[in-house]
């Protein structure tokens, strides 16, 4: 009778508390502890505010196509333009030596993952800085704001894939199983971006010009990187530099499918052990810095 | 009993702020870490320690930039302590910066479920309670205007609005009671009388020596970043008046 009394919302909230109060001591649920917290904690902290994560994935997304009627074709133009270009260089100035036949689609299927690359080492290093307000205000872990960029880019390049597969389609190229492969780069690629992201973040909320550093960084790494051409047509002493290069082995799982032979395993391996290292060393250096950019943004 | 249990334990909290330069060097951070006292560094917080109980009300008083608010940042955790530690054991609505948290582009009705959502309130709770928040705040032709396009105060009714919904055991109250019109400010009392009520916990930060009895049963005072007096309402509010209120 007296459901919504004081009384019985109090013993609610009490009840309540309990339940918190058990889960925390059961697995660190709800409990916040403010002592330094080491990588499993900090993932599943991470992983219980998925919601969080999932809310501003789709408010990008949302930002980003439904705002604008072109919306789609503004994330696709910048790599179409750029393959074009290419394209014109190395095939109608040029003789082209480099890449393989279709070359269109050899250079979408480096560029289209690069711009994802791009993109989202951009938006993540600021991340922390231009978001600030929803930093200082909401308690989320602070990962959250990265990971988002992450995946936020991640699903734009998803959705410019039709174009890469209409352009294999118009060049009728081969398309075998390989095709797969594209599975395990998406992935890799993550990784590598998130690891980068959070490694770089913090420094640029401390540093403020180290954002432009990554801007030309970027724009010099495109070169340094496989998109418009292939590390087998690096020659001799520098083609070991570019194997390095985490992207290297990323563009070759993304272009298996419609180039026979792409994929030079030990390129991939490298690639995965250098994606993964960047990662811990991202998180280690992101969860160091994290109190010191708190009461900095 | 586990209802006498702490719900925050701060423990021999510390924050330290630069006066100065912004922030140290690359080289700095990269070999030393944070460790150590470097010169025009201070103690925005220093050795507070203290318990909250369950459905405690509590007031923190002190003059301008003595770390009330760090204090409250702690414990919704958007800031954490460089020494010590702060134990938060339930969920915490923060009042703090509350339009921090919105996005001036977006319709209201996107950023009610963004921040809601930020919060951590599901999504059912955010369509159940939905007709709830536009209400309070007062707005219901607004829902579909950009929120920047709102007045300073309709946003900080929406904001209130939909943070003093979360259904979380903790709220933190900066101050936000001073902005709004008498009418909107007669409504949130009502509202933080309904939640305290409820049993929630309220750590309250103000300059209002009549909002603060009106709440609080226990008084915080804060001086120099230090705890210098934690007891009832009316005595730390003595405590405060005696030693800085000829200075206010």
């Amino acid at each position: 009778m007296l459901d919504r009394g004081p009384r019985s919302r109090r013993l609610r909230v009490t009840v309540q508390y309990v339940e918190v109060a058990a889960q925390a001591t059961a697995g660190g649920a709800n409990l916040r502890r403010s002592k330094h917290t080491g990588l499993p904690s900090r993932l599943l902290a991470l992983w219980q505010r998925r919601r969080a994560v999932r809310l501003l994935v789709a408010r990008d997304l949302k930002v980003r196509y439904a705002s604008s009627a072109l919306g789609y074709l503004w994330s696709v133009l910048e790599p179409l333009l750029l393959a074009g270009i290419y394209w014109f260089v190395f095939t109608q100035v040029f003789t082209r030596t480099v890449g393989a036949e279709p070359y269109m689609v050899f250079l979408l299927a480096g560029l289209l993952p690069w711009t994802w690359f791009n993109g989202a080492v951009i938006d993540a290093a600021r991340a922390l800085h231009t978001e600030a307000k929803l930093v200082r205000s909401t308690n989320v872990p602070r990962e959250v704001w990265i990971v988002r960029v992450v995946l936020s880019k991640g699903v734009e390049f998803l959705l410019s894939l039709p174009v890469l597969f209409a352009f294999a389609l118009l060049y009728s190229a081969p398309v075998d199983w390989h095709l797969v492969l594209l599975v395990p780069g998406i992935l890799l690629m993550s990784v590598l971006v998130l690891g980068i992201g959070l490694l770089l973040a913090p420094l640029v909320v401390l540093v403020r010009d180290l954002e432009r550093i990554v801007r030309i960084a970027l724009r010099l790494g495109f070169y340094a990187s496989p998109v418009i051409f292939a590390v087998s047509d690096v020659p001799e002493p520098w083609d070991a530099v570019f194997a390095f290069n985490p992207l290297a082995g990323i563009f070759e799982l993304c272009r298996a499918g419609f180039f026979p032979g792409a994929v030079n395993w030990g390129h991939v391996g490298l690639s995965a052990v250098v994606s993964f290292g960047l990662l811990a060393l991202g998180w280690s250096v992101f969860a160091r810095l994290e109190r010191t950019v708190l009461k900095e943004i | 009993m586990t209802a006498s249990e702490p719900v925050i334990a701060v423990r021999d909290a510390g924050v330290r702020f630069h006066r100065g330069r912004r922030h140290r060097s690359m080289r700095d951070f990269l070999i030393r870490g944070d460790r150590g006292m470097q010169p025009g560094e201070f103690w925005a917080l220093d050795g507070v320690t203290f318990d909250v109980r369950p459905g405690e009300a509590i007031g923190v008083v002190g003059r301008n930039g003595q770390g009330k608010s760090t204090l409250l940042k702690l414990v919704a955790g958007v800031m954490l302590p460089d020494r010590g530690s702060v134990d938060v054991g339930a969920g915490v609505a923060p009042l703090i910066e509350i339009t921090g948290g919105f996005v001036s582009d977006l319709s209201v009705r996107d950023n009610i479920a963004l921040t809601a959502g930020l919060h951590g309130m599901s999504k059912a709770d955010i369509a159940e309670r939905f007709d709830e928040i536009v209400d309070f705040a007062e707005i219901p032709d607004f829902l579909d205007t950009p929120y920047k396009h709102l007045s300073s105060g309709m946003k900080v009714r929406v904001a209130f609005a939909v943070v003093s919904r979360l259904e979380e055991p903790i709220i933190l109250v900066d101050e936000v009671l001073a902005v709004g019109d008498k009418a909107f400010k007669r409504k949130c009392y009502a509202r933080i009388d309904e939640l305290l009520a409820a049993g929630r916990t309220l750590f309250l930060v103000s300059h209002s020596d009549k909002d603060l009895q009106r709440f609080c049963d226990r008084g915080l005072y804060l001086k120099q970043g230090r705890l210098v007096e934690d007891g009832p309402m009316d005595d730390v509010l003595a405590a405060y008046g005696r030693e800085d209120g000829g200075s206010q």
